[in-house]
């Protein structure tokens, strides 16, 4: 086309911002114990309903870890009603997905039903959570299946560095130290009779939460619950976490772990990150947002992708927890530049310590921010997994409600003083993961 | 709320044709204060030729370099502000840009939009082209080249097309092509493939069909429509006679088998069947091959299988890896065999229902969003002809049949037509050292 036959005409100027239309869910405790929130909404003709429960590795007994991804993964293996076979032919026949995952904090199962299929759904997933039997064969073939898949998991140097990150800010004390799916020595030796008890003392309902959106009336999902859940009961012991600490043990070292042959080396600087119910929380996020937050726009991104062509992307974020989590920059670069791209991360984290962040930058990352909030909650699953944070930190009912005016309240000073806080280089680790011909 | 995904899944919709060729479509859904603006160009890897592979791919990222009146680094940026997002992705048969903004902003995406289609050759240049170069050769070593199997898939389709068909090479490019591409390449592709004509522009979200187009003409309905492309004839469905098999060392802990076959295009009656044959072997416990390989036969750790929706022909693929102490050989003949199994004494119809239910199941859930329903509309009006012949893919499902499901896996699936590719482990080692970096 040619451009001297196009007439140019200036930018649109957007209008007044949508008001965000933050589902207000209805909320209720079981006489259980177990917390729901019911957040309808008939856009699809589908539910998604996610459990969690305090269960997460961070109860793991100390011999065996990887107990509380075993016994998450086994939920779906086998129950007192149903074998492993029937029971999946039952729910693939009901066209669902019912899938566990086990994090640090929480075990959580995850159903996604059609519509019509709800009310069957609902008694299958009390059946797979209440209710699992633990079959010997089916233990032995997760057992087997999981140390294979820890194997495996090494063959990615994006998995080595994330590992070791995790292990370089929390230490093997700590539970986020180690990945929440344990170590091959626990999850070989951990004995069946340890699983099923450990489902036995941490699968109850007190403490647990159950999230609830789609496709479904609140009544009927109320009726629904009270019979699968009703008989329920009982409390799970307090998991108690090892004191937090403002710094890694290795603060201001570069661990490296030479990959022969790399085609890239993968770069993580890590520290440690704060609360996630810190009143700090939305200062640091928009700190975060200028200095990596978006893969492409935030410093990081325009600097190592956008100026220099090093890499695919480069972004930075905090990882929340019930107690204080980490922080972690990311990417991956040409080996060559390797010591030059490090350089570079840590002159833009220095950057944000040495200055306040100019107005428009704050704007900028307010409004991507607060104006994405209608995205956030577009789908079923989206409103599953904005309600699940609330519950799952113990953040506030009205959070979301209230979390355009709170990101609005950061002010520039607020970013410099998180930014010291947690980009200080000398506060982080480096970990790199391939190769590096000189030091940074 | 809107139900437009109704029991029997819908995305209704309206198309208008612009003076230039441009075709509009608006689907109208109010369920959030969003709108996504999609725009695909039948354009892909397949339309590149051999030397200079990627280049589709390259462009793409070139696109977001900016304008005359939007220049570097404008695009993200402006669109961030607003709240919204974007991104674009390149294909074998096309490659799209789309936004999703609030609905606020929505003529922004649009007014940057004509600012690439009327105003992009200004900044291309080879200061340009030599930085996204780099970040293309980047995005091949962190997403193929430094992951484990990650070769294989380039493999799997030389094994499959012959050398000049156009799905024998991939997306991403070979890496000694990509050094080969020029501005003037570049330059070429835009220009004969980035034209109204050439392209279908998507609205789904909060939005009146009125508006949008509207809001089409407005901002696109100008552009000069640009040569007329000529349609080329689709190369026969590759056979592979005999089957061909080859074995590939990488740095993995355990061999992982991948197999696949040449089939019919996207919404044939014979894909949709394709398709529910692949849910009914790989998804979920009690499929088929999960039973035989990984539940019963502990001899996988993993299985899948999938159908590209691509319109030159589909291609059918199986992929499992070895648990340790099986052997690859082990897996690939019990996939054989369940294969065998299927088409000598078929599939009950409760298996069939299942599938198609979760078939259903992923529909549904994919479909939630704006994002992924403008990117059905916009591919089922460049590959099918026609955004409102997506319907017939979706209602398709409904009538297949277990004799049908049987029948596919018959004529495409045999022996004979496979291509099979096994990832055999390789030697690594790992050391470490730690340094003062402060």
């Amino acid at each position: 086309m040619q451009p001297e036959t196009i007439p140019f005409f200036p930018a649109p100027v957007p209008g007044q911002p949508p008001r965000p239309r933050v589902p207000r869910p209805e909320r209720w405790t079981m006489d259980n114990g177990l917390h729901v929130v019911a957040a309808p909404r008939a856009t699809v003709p589908q539910v998604v309903i996610r459990l969690a429960l305090p269960a997460g590795s961070a109860g793991d007994p100390a011999e065996h870890p990887g107990t509380a991804s075993l016994v998450g993964h086994l939920l779906t293996e086998g129950t007192t009603t149903y074998s492993a076979d029937e029971l999946a032919e039952r729910l693939d026949g009901l066209g669902a997905a019912v899938s566990a995952s086990v994090g640090h904090d929480y075990a959580e199962v995850e159903a996604v039903f059609l519509t019509e299929t709800l009310a069957e759904g609902i008694t299958l997933l009390a059946d797979v959570l209440l209710r699992p039997s633990f079959p010997e064969r089916e233990v032995e073939r997760v057992r087997a299946e999981s140390l294979d898949a820890i194997v495996g998991r090494e063959d990615e140097p994006a998995n080595v560095a994330e590992d070791r990150a995790a292990l370089e800010v929390f230490g093997a004390d700590h539970p986020y130290g180690l990945p929440a799916f344990g170590t091959a020595a626990g999850i070989a030796g951990v004995p069946r009779e340890v699983l099923a008890d450990f489902h036995e003392r941490f699968y109850r309902p007190t403490g647990a939460f159950l999230v609830a959106s789609g496709d479904f009336d609140t009544a009927e999902l109320k009726r629904l619950l009270d019979e699968a859940f009703g008989a329920w009961s009982g409390a799970p012991p307090a998991i108690t976490y090892p004191a937090g600490t403002e710094l890694p043990p290795r603060a201001g070292k570069l661990v490296l772990v030479p990959w022969d042959d790399a085609a890239q080396s993968e770069i993580r600087i890590v520290g440690v990150g704060l609360d996630r119910r810190s009143p700090d929380w939305f200062a640091a996020s928009v700190a975060n947002y200028v200095l990596g937050g978006s893969t492409i726009t935030g410093r990081l991104g325009a600097n190592l992708r956008e100026d220099k062509g090093w890499t695919y992307g480069a972004r930075s974020s905090f990882q929340p927890g019930v107690v204080t989590g980490g922080w972690s920059a990311e990417t991956a670069v040409d080996v060559g530049v390797t010591a030059d791209a490090l350089r570079e991360m840590i002159g833009e984290m220095r950057r944000m310590t040495e200055g306040l962040v100019p107005d428009a930058e704050i704007r900028r990352a307010k409004d991507a921010m607060i104006l994405s909030l209608p995205r956030l909650f577009e789908t079923p699953s989206g409103v599953a997994g904005r309600f699940v944070t609330l519950e799952a930190y113990g953040l506030p009912d009205d959070y979301w409600e209230t979390y355009a005016d709170r990101v609005e309240a950061v002010t520039a000073e607020d970013v410099l003083r998180v930014a010291e806080r947690f980009f200080a280089p000398e506060r982080t680790v480096r970990v790199v993961v391939g190769g590096m011909a000189e030091e940074g | 709320m809107s139900t437009s995904i109704s029991s029997s899944i819908r995305i209704p919709s309206t198309t208008r044709v612009l003076g230039n060729g441009l075709r509009v479509v608006a689907h109208q859904d109010s369920g959030a204060p969003i709108v996504t603006v999609h725009l695909m160009f039948r354009a892909g890897s397949r339309d590149e030729r051999p030397g200079r592979t990627g280049l589709a791919h390259l462009l793409e990222h070139l696109f977001f370099e900016g304008s005359q009146h939007a220049p570097k680094g404008h695009f993200d940026d402006v669109l961030e502000r607003v709240g919204g997002t974007n991104n674009g992705t390149t294909w074998l048969d096309r490659t799209n840009y789309y936004e999703t903004v609030p609905t606020h902003a929505v003529e922004v995406p649009l007014w940057l939009e004509r600012d690439r289609l009327g105003f992009f050759l200004p900044i291309l240049t080879g200061e340009v082209l030599e930085l996204q170069r780099g970040v293309v050769m980047n995005e091949r070593r962190q997403v193929y080249e430094n992951r484990p199997y990650g070769m294989a898939d380039e493999r799997l389709h030389e094994l499959l097309f012959p050398d000049a068909h156009p799905y024998s090479w991939p997306t991403i490019g070979y890496m000694r092509d990509l050094e080969q591409i020029t501005l003037d390449d570049a330059r070429e592709f835009y220009q004969t493939y980035y034209t109204p004509g050439n392209a279908v522009l998507v609205f789904a979200g909060d939005i009146a069909p009125e508006r949008a187009f509207e809001l089409a003409e407005k901002y696109l309905g100008d552009l000069p429509a640009g040569p007329v492309l000529e349609t080329q004839p689709a190369p026969p469905l590759p056979a592979s006679p005999g089957g061909v098999r080859e074995e590939m060392e990488d740095d993995v802990s355990f061999p992982r088998v991948h197999q696949a076959f040449a089939v019919p295009g996207y919404g044939t009656p014979d894909w949709i069947a394709l398709d529910v044959l692949a849910y009914l072997l790989a998804d979920g416990d009690s499929s088929r091959l999960q039973r035989a390989l990984v539940r019963d036969g502990r001899l996988a750790q993993d299985i899948d299988s999938y159908l590209y929706p691509t319109a030159l022909c589909g291609l059918f693929g199986i992929v499992g890896t070895a648990r340790s102490e099986i052997e690859p050989q082990a897996l690939e003949q019990a996939v054989r065999q369940v294969l065998d199994d299927v088409i000598r004494d078929g599939v009950t119809e409760a298996e069939v229902t299942g599938a198609i239910r979760r078939v259903r199941r992923d529909l549904v859930s994919e479909l939630a969003t704006m994002e992924e329903r403008a990117d059905t509309l916009a591919y089922a009006a460049t590959v099918l002809g026609d955004a409102d012949a997506i319907h017939g893919v979706l209602d398709g499902y409904a009538n297949v049949t277990a004799a049908d499901v049987q029948r596919v896996a018959a004529t495409y699936l045999s022996p004979d037509r496979a291509a099979t590719l096994v990832v055999i482990p390789g030697e690594e080692e790992e050391d470490e050292e730690v340094r003062d970096a402060a």
